[in-house]
């Protein structure tokens, strides 16, 4: 009867959280209110590399309503360092005088106003002993090292891919770059902490309730039980909050040191330096294939900057690999160590740069074989995953392409590149292959449910736009037989019982999950009581024919106990369970290292019997003015199947949202470096630029329908991060198209078509 | 310095250090937080409030400029349960999702209408560009407009 969970899966529903969100009542971290708060305002490096020899706070502490000025000297002793977001060493930043990039926080200045902490921090003097700093790629100094495979990151390979690739009669081999970028989430990155006696309190924007509270907890010598987390929506996050930042600890300790609650606000260029970001990738690829299409080699070679202390990656290839029919397949993946801050998760994080390469290469091999690019990936696709022979749990690419390609109109298409023409605009049509692995986490979940037909569920799930309090009523809903609005969902505080990170594309399938056997348990604990008791119409019937249904527990020969009767039963108040789910091919232990913030999670390309990818086909009309080079893209059109679809509304939202990135990272998006002094240019949203409402037109999404029992028992493939993938691609092919000309560096700028 | 703002139809005395922004006065001194922080620059709109009936940057007015003057915010748009027909649209069309420049990209909407530019969906696409959504609801956004815009106009 699990399967009722899925009952009012893939009808739309306006959010739960709708009214909260129009009428300015959800409370984002630094809503939260607390009583009489500080400000701390952050002091931040001006160099790149160095170290700090000494500060002057004479000017600071002269202003009226200064409190207290947080330093190495002051405080560097009292956490210990932080972890990266691949939970290994990152940079540092009061522990030491050490400065391992710009923009490293190197102070925090807290007083009684916003206004007064401002005016302290910027009369901090700081003396410095800088050294010249690398910036990037090719830089002096800058180190690259050949990054070794561990669980995380595998090298992809099989056959001889070099003997295949100088064999084959067609061949691509091209050289591909994408640039650094930040998430630039609307939200700023706040911290509010609150002390209470030995117990803190956390305020802080945050895809991992529980991950949060561990790394704070264990940075402070701390028990984790005594430091709490709250985040009951997130201003938008693409994986800048996926992962504990240095910021926290200094506020907490700031906190602890005035016992009043402290308040931290940074600026939006701060948000630049002191949490993560994508880092600029460097791809050598290489495609050979017979003359009718088939693949006969892949070689595709990574370069990621990373910090100095920092081996974090993303390494792609682990996708690039799995995509195509491939006999002879070969990868590798080098980091290049700079004066830079950790880069990190951000959306679609190893596949929307991997995949520009590959999904370029591929529409540059089409041109070459003289081939329909859509039918180069038709002859080229399987049901088997490339590298290790396990069947896909299910593979709709070309459904997503047919569907996408009918509904664009790709028929029309003049293959041949600047034969489009209308009026002064050259025309381009482009298309690519997007894709993202299916993963599921365990999670907890508290449900209760009452005599009057009232359901809760409470689990520290992560509201980060996705819809996550909807998804989870509707499979409450759906599960106890309820009405949608009958649910209230908590979310957002780590005393609730812990999902994984809302991270990878995870969170509706592990939360749907743990969800719907809740409801199984609630079923099961009502159908025994029901057919137990001598007085009531289903005694000695069998237990598991007993369905929630419109607000009864109902019979296979329609015979209906109402609510009231069935829980009144067994409970007074309410009828509530505390469960677990761990996913088929996980540690039954990987519940437990829950609570402490440890992540298992089944990945769609660790496991034993399936590889696990949604897949779709991003498709993109550019128009390139004949003499000024503008860029405009009037038409987009992604298709995608991602197996069972829980609320089309807000899925088609996050689709959409993908899609604006995707061409966001093709033609708007990155960040500049000063390279003499490794610093970030455009640090503000002027000059960093994102899409605005004038810059997207017509967009269209459509839904692949897939059901696949394979992933996972309720067949739901994630959908926030596959939107991005490959759309950097399609657009970049799509001005080859109309130009004739193959830009191989994002983003593509004017001054690149002239 | 004392000042007295009038904010969605109420007046509110306040003790205020003279550079405190409005966006800092709604936010950390009235409680008022659905107006949001996304730059503190002026270059994202989430802080978008109406003053004298037009949509302006509180994080970019100061608190002391807009005495006497009266103030309209998110919060003051539904009349009690009843949503605006601008917030229902949004709801609605799913014009959001992580809702964090919905506030100020509210306060735009009832605006680009009551201005005359809510006429076709390219001058609604125009006259929204000054409000950031970095989850990328634009067409939505524009969908709820067009949906709002004559219900507004009923009344
Ligand atoms: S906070 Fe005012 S425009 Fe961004
Ligand atoms: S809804 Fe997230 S920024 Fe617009």
């Amino acid at each position: 009867m699990a399967d009722d969970a899925g009952r009012l899966y893939g009808k739309p529903e306006v959010r739960i959280d709708g009214a909260a969100k129009v009428t300015g009542q959800a409370r984002y971290a630094s809503d939260e209110p607390v009583a009489n708060p500080a400000y701390a305002y952050l002091v931040t490096s001006a160099i790149s590399r160095g170290h700090i020899t000494g500060m002057d706070l004479a000017a600071a502490e002269a202003v009226p309503g200064l409190l207290d000025i947080l330093t190495h000297e002051t405080v560097g002793k009292e956490a210990k360092p932080p972890v990266g977001p691949d939970q290994k060493p990152t940079t540092t930043t009061l522990e030491t005088t050490q400065v391992w990039h710009d923009g490293q926080i190197i102070a925090v200045v807290v007083a009684d106003s916003f206004e007064a902490a401002r005016e302290a921090a910027h009369r901090v003097v700081v003396h410095y002993a800088p050294e010249t700093p690398s910036a990037t790629f090719d830089s002096p100094g800058a180190e690259a090292e050949v990054r070794k495979t561990d669980e995380q990151h595998k090298d992809p390979a099989k056959g001889d891919a070099p003997a295949a690739f100088a064999a084959a009669p067609v061949k691509i081999d091209a050289r591909y770059e994408t640039p650094t970028q930040h998430h630039n989430p609307l939200e700023l990155f706040t911290t509010t902490c609150v002390w209470d006696g030995p117990k803190l309190t956390i305020y802080e924007p945050t895809q991992t309730m529980y991950g949060l509270k561990a790394a704070v907890a264990k940075q402070l010598g701390m028990e984790p039980a005594d430091v709490r987390t709250i985040s009951r929506y997130v201003g938008g996050a693409f994986g800048s909050k996926g992962a504990a930042t240095s910021r926290t600890v200094w506020i907490a300790i700031a906190a602890r040191r005035l016992k009043r609650a402290v308040k931290l606000v940074p600026t939006r260029d701060q948000a630049f330096t002191i949490a993560t970001y994508r880092a600029e990738t460097r791809h050598h690829l290489q495609l050979a294939a017979n003359r009718d299409g088939k693949l006969q080699a892949l070689i595709h070679e990574g370069w990621e900057v990373t910090s100095r202390p920092s081996s974090y990656n993303v390494s792609g290839t682990e996708t690039t690999a799995r995509m195509y029919a491939c006999p002879n397949i070969a990868t590798k993946v080098n980091v290049v160590h700079a004066d830079r801050n950790t880069p990190g998760f951000m959306r679609a994080p190893p596949d929307t740069p991997y995949m520009f390469a590959l999904e370029s290469g591929m529409d540059e091999l089409a041109h070459e074989l003289g081939m329909d690019p859509i039918e180069l990936r038709r002859i080229n696709d399987t049901q088997t995953d490339p590298v290790d022979g396990k069947p896909f749990s299910s593979r709709s690419l070309m459904k997503c392409f047919d569907a996408a390609a009918a509904k664009f109109g790709w028929a029309k298409r003049d293959p041949k590149p600047g034969a489009m023409r209308d009026g002064d605009w050259l025309v381009g049509y482009g298309c690519a292959t997007s894709c993202y692995p299916s993963n599921i986490g365990p999670a907890a979940a508290r449900l209760s449910l009452t005599p009057r037909g009232k359901a809760v569920i409470q689990l520290a799930g992560h509201e980060i736009g996705t819809g996550a309090y909807t998804t989870v009523a509707i499979t409450v809903a759906g599960g106890l037989g309820l009405k949608v609005t009958d649910i209230q969902v908590f979310m957002g505080d780590s005393n609730l019982p812990p999902v994984p990170v809302a991270g990878g594309s995870n969170n509706a399938a592990s939360t749907a999950h743990v969800a719907a056997k809740a409801c199984e348990e609630i079923r099961q604990k009502l159908a025994l009581a029901a057919v137990q008791n001598n007085a009531g119409i289903f005694a000695g019937a069998d237990p598991s024919k007993l369905r929630l249904t419109d607000g009864a527990l109902a019979g296979p020969d329609g015979r209906r106990e109402p609510l009231e009767t069935a829980v009144g039963r067994v409970a007074g108040g309410a009828l509530e369970v505390h469960v677990e789910n761990v996913p088929e091919g996980l540690p039954p232990d990987a519940a437990a290292g829950l609570y402490q913030g440890k992540m298992a999670m089944s990945r769609g390309t660790g496991r034993k019997d399936v590889t696990a990818y949604a897949f779709g086909a991003q498709f993109v009309e550019v128009r390139i003015h004949a003499l000024t080079r503008e860029i405009r893209t009037p038409r987009i059109v992604s298709a995608f199947a991602s197996g069972t679809i829980v609320n089309p509304l807000t899925a088609y939202s996050q689709y959409m949202g993908g899609a604006i990135w995707g061409v966001s990272s093709a033609l708007h998006e990155a960040t500049e470096i000063d390279l003499r002094e490794a610093r970030y240019v455009n640090d503000n949203l002027a000059d960093y630029l994102v899409p605005v409402n004038a810059d997207i037109d017509h967009l269209d999404v459509i839904f692949v329908p897939e059901e696949d029992s394979r992933v996972n028992p309720l067949g739901i493939k994630g959908i926030g991060e596959i939107g991005i993938v490959g759309m950097n691609a399609a657009v970049a092919n799509a001005v080859f198209h109309a130009t004739g000309k193959r830009i191989r560096k994002l983003p593509i700028r004017i001054e690149h078509l002239l | 310095m004392e000042l007295t703002l009038n904010i969605n139809g109420r007046d509110h005395r306040l003790s205020l250090d003279p550079r405190t922004t409005l966006l800092d006065a709604l936010r950390d001194h009235l409680g008022l937080t659905g107006s949001k922080k996304g730059c503190d620059q002026g270059q994202c709109g989430a802080c978008t409030v109406h003053v004298d009936g037009r949509r302006i940057l509180a994080c970019l007015t100061l608190a002391a400029a807009v005495q006497g003057r009266p103030v309209a915010t998110v919060e003051g748009l539904a009349h009690g349960d009843k949503l605006h027909p601008m917030q229902a649209a949004f709801v609605e069309h799913d014009a959001f999702q992580c809702g964090y420049c919905t506030p100020g990209q509210l306060m735009s909407a009832v605006a680009c209408v009551h201005e005359g530019h809510a006429h076709d969906r390219a001058a609604i696409r125009e006259h929204m560009s000054g409000n950031l959504c970095r989850c990328g609801a634009y067409p939505k956004i524009v969908d709820a407009i067009e949906d709002a815009a004559p219900k507004m106009e009923r009344g």
